[in-house]
């Protein structure tokens, strides 16, 4: 179905001290997909083998409609990748990147890039290698960006970039989804970005998806319960509680799957419920990790 | 985040910024101009639609309610929203809820009398 | 295969490693030159242009390694996001080094047997071992081509680079000692013999089996960055 812009179904890689397992994934077209998880939890594999740099073990991927990575070539003339270990050549200048790069894609819209050069603060005439990190990570971007590719995939892009230029970074990524044909799948640490601009939201943690749903009913289905219990109460069975916390009389339950009967339930088993608070990306991402780890150890 | 949205397009629609009847940017655009995910600004619109608000239609864009009385329901609700605050930190310090319309009273001919000096001074500065 | 994309990659390598190409180039003119100006018996033509051929084979691993070091300079990221396959990449870089090597090869190889053509002191019938030995840089060329983009490795196309060198040298000194062309080196004409067209047949086919194995290993892998 052309109608998915990434597939991922079962996909399984296996290295000798980290495994991908099992991985199931889908970002239809014209969303954006904030990929989150921490370091060396398999994002940049997953990645590399959506863009069909490494080959999986098992299971089928699918970007654009063309199976990977048998049909990379004709899968990347639509994909614009950007990564954080790529480097671009020092020795050359961005002019000729930009030339190099045109001359491969009709899709490039000269105009476009330079306006990209002006709210980046680029200048065409230096060579990458005089660049500093941000501003060779907004380089890759402007190469990416301006041959208006259907499909941009990016490896943690506004990471080691200042606040103004993640501000830039991210007003360009919004802009390119007014267009409702283009899809972003990105990559970061930071979750206050991945909050902000995702629809949908992948957690990945030890090779293994933990999550993957649409935003804002993933945000609305945690919360953190303040409970006051009465000396002679017991803390309610609740469906989803991931973490209790607080003290013995002040508990607050950390809940993956919220309903407003809960409150009711807490009230009936004589259980005052002092205040019900969303939880932000970040908090639930960290609870989630935690959990999962203290299980395994248990 | 959306409901901080929602805020936002109730108090241009209250101060009248955007009329009744008139079009608002569609939700993608909405989207990238304030940086937000579609899907959250997707359910911003939804919940408005829902409070009739706003009215979205299929195919043409989304636009303000044409309710006369819409304006004045809105800055109705934020002021109950205000009162019920202040309530609930009267109850907290103790006052009682006669206490709280005295102190409701007070304040409100206080803040006529600075608006009266104020208009003064300005007609006495010209 | 798509040979824009090739071409357009092949291109890119040339405009990078522009000023060593030229180093090279010069070199081998230079050493050409010092080697056509020795004089001397049939020993030390042979050493002279077994050195010559050794230096164009170092050149041929450094024009190698500078080609193939992007997963060195982390460019392969970049080279990977384009409309490419690996094969195509592959091909990009076996061509595009070997053509350029080529292109060396073929000039000093002229330079050579216009010297010998030319000049009074080197007998005519040296032609038929020169080219032998010059195809037989092709063959060592090929080798270190196909072990340089395969391993991607500077440890490996060096040592492989070393084996090639030596082994120029006992295959130079073997082929000079077989009868048939050994007796016609010192002659005044070009004289090929069965055995020397037989050995260069063979050269041939080892160029095109060490490609061919290059391009079924890389085909193999799996993790291309």
């Amino acid at each position: 179905m052309t109608d998915l812009a990434v597939q991922f179904a079962g996909v399984t890689k296996k290295y000798p001290h980290f495994a991908l397992t099992d991985i199931d994934l889908e970002l239809s077209t014209g969303g954006i997909m904030g990929f989150v998880g921490a370091n060396g939890a398999g994002k940049s594999t997953t990645i590399r083998i959506l863009m069909g740099l490494v080959h999986q073990d098992c299971g089928t991927v699918d970007v654009l409609g063309h199976a990977m990575p048998m049909q990379q070539a004709v899968a990347k003339r639509d994909v614009g990748f950007v990564s954080e270990d790529m480097r671009l050549y020092g020795p050359l200048t961005l002019a000729w990147h930009m030339n190099f790069v045109r001359s491969i894609y009709p899709g490039w819209d000269q105009r476009y890039a330079e306006d990209l050069l002006r709210r980046f603060d680029l200048k065409v005439e230096q060579k990458i290698k005089g660049l500093s990190h941000g501003q060779r990570v907004k380089a890759a971007l402007l190469l990416a960006l301006a041959r208006r590719p259907r499909l941009l995939v990016l490896d943690e892009p506004t990471t080691g970039l200042d606040p103004v230029a993640r501000r830039e970074v991210l007003s360009e990524l919004m802009a390119v989804l007014a267009d409702e044909e283009r899809t972003i799948f990105f990559s970061s640490q930071n979750t206050l970005d991945v909050e902000q601009i995702s629809d949908q939201i992948t957690f990945i943690d030890r090779g293994r998806i933990i999550e993957s749903a649409n935003k804002e009913s993933f945000l609305d289905r945690w919360r953190r319960m303040r409970l006051m219990l009465p000396p002679n109460a017991v803390l309610p069975r609740l469906p989803g509680i991931v973490e209790v916390g607080g003290s013995a009389r002040l508990p607050v339950l950390t809940v993956s799957r919220f309903e407003p009967a809960m409150v009711a339930a807490c009230q009936d088993a004589g259980v005052a419920v002092q205040a019900v608070d969303a939880m932000t990306l970040e908090e639930i991402f960290i609870v989630n990790v935690q959990n999962r780890r203290e299980r395994e150890v248990a | 985040m959306y409901l901080q949205i929602m805020e936002q397009i109730r108090e241009k629609v209250a101060v009248g910024e955007w009329a009744p009847g008139e079009e608002i940017p569609s939700i993608r655009m909405m989207a990238v101009a304030i940086r937000v995910s579609v899907i959250t600004v997707k359910r911003a619109y939804l919940e408005l639609e829902r409070e009739g608000v706003i009215v979205t239609q299929q195919g043409k864009g989304s636009f303000v309610a044409t309710d006369p009385g819409l304006a004045p329901r809105l800055f109705d609700r934020e002021f109950n929203e205000h009162i019920e605050q202040a309530v609930r930190i009267g109850t907290l310090l103790g006052l009682s809820s006669q206490e709280m319309a005295l102190r409701l009273r007070d304040t409100a001919s206080q803040i006529s009398e600075n608006q009266v000096r104020d208009e003064d001074l300005a007609k006495e500065t010209l | 295969m798509n040979t824009f994309i090739v071409t357009r990659l092949i291109l890119k390598d040339w405009y990078l490693n522009r000023p060593l190409f030229v180093a090279a180039l010069f070199t081998g003119l230079l050493t050409l030159g010092a080697v056509s100006a020795a004089k001397g018996t049939q020993i030390a033509v042979i050493l002279g242009v077994i050195v010559l051929a050794t230096i164009l084979i170092g050149m041929g691993a450094v024009i190698m390694s500078s080609m193939v070091n992007e997963r060195r300079q982390q460019t392969l990221p970049f080279v990977m996001s384009l409309p490419v396959s690996y094969l195509e990449y592959t091909t990009s870089k076996l061509a595009g080094s070997l053509l350029i090597f080529f292109v060396l090869w073929l000039a000093l190889l002229s330079g050579m047997i216009a010297t010998i053509l030319v000049t009074p002191w080197f007998p005519h019938g040296l032609i038929p071992f020169i080219v032998i030995m010059a195809v037989e840089i092709l063959v060592t060329t090929s080798l270190i081509a196909a072990v340089s983009v395969t391993t991607e490795s500077q440890g490996w196309t060096i040592g492989v680079t070393q084996v090639g060198g030596l082994a120029l040298n006992a295959v130079g000194f073997s082929i000079a000692r077989m009868p048939s062309i050994g007796h016609t080196m010192s002659g005044p004409t070009i004289q090929w013999s069965s055995a020397s067209i037989f050995i260069l047949l063979a050269e041939f086919m080892l160029i095109a089996l060490m490609i061919g194995i290059a391009f079924y290993v890389q085909s193999r892998k799996r993790d291309f960055v």
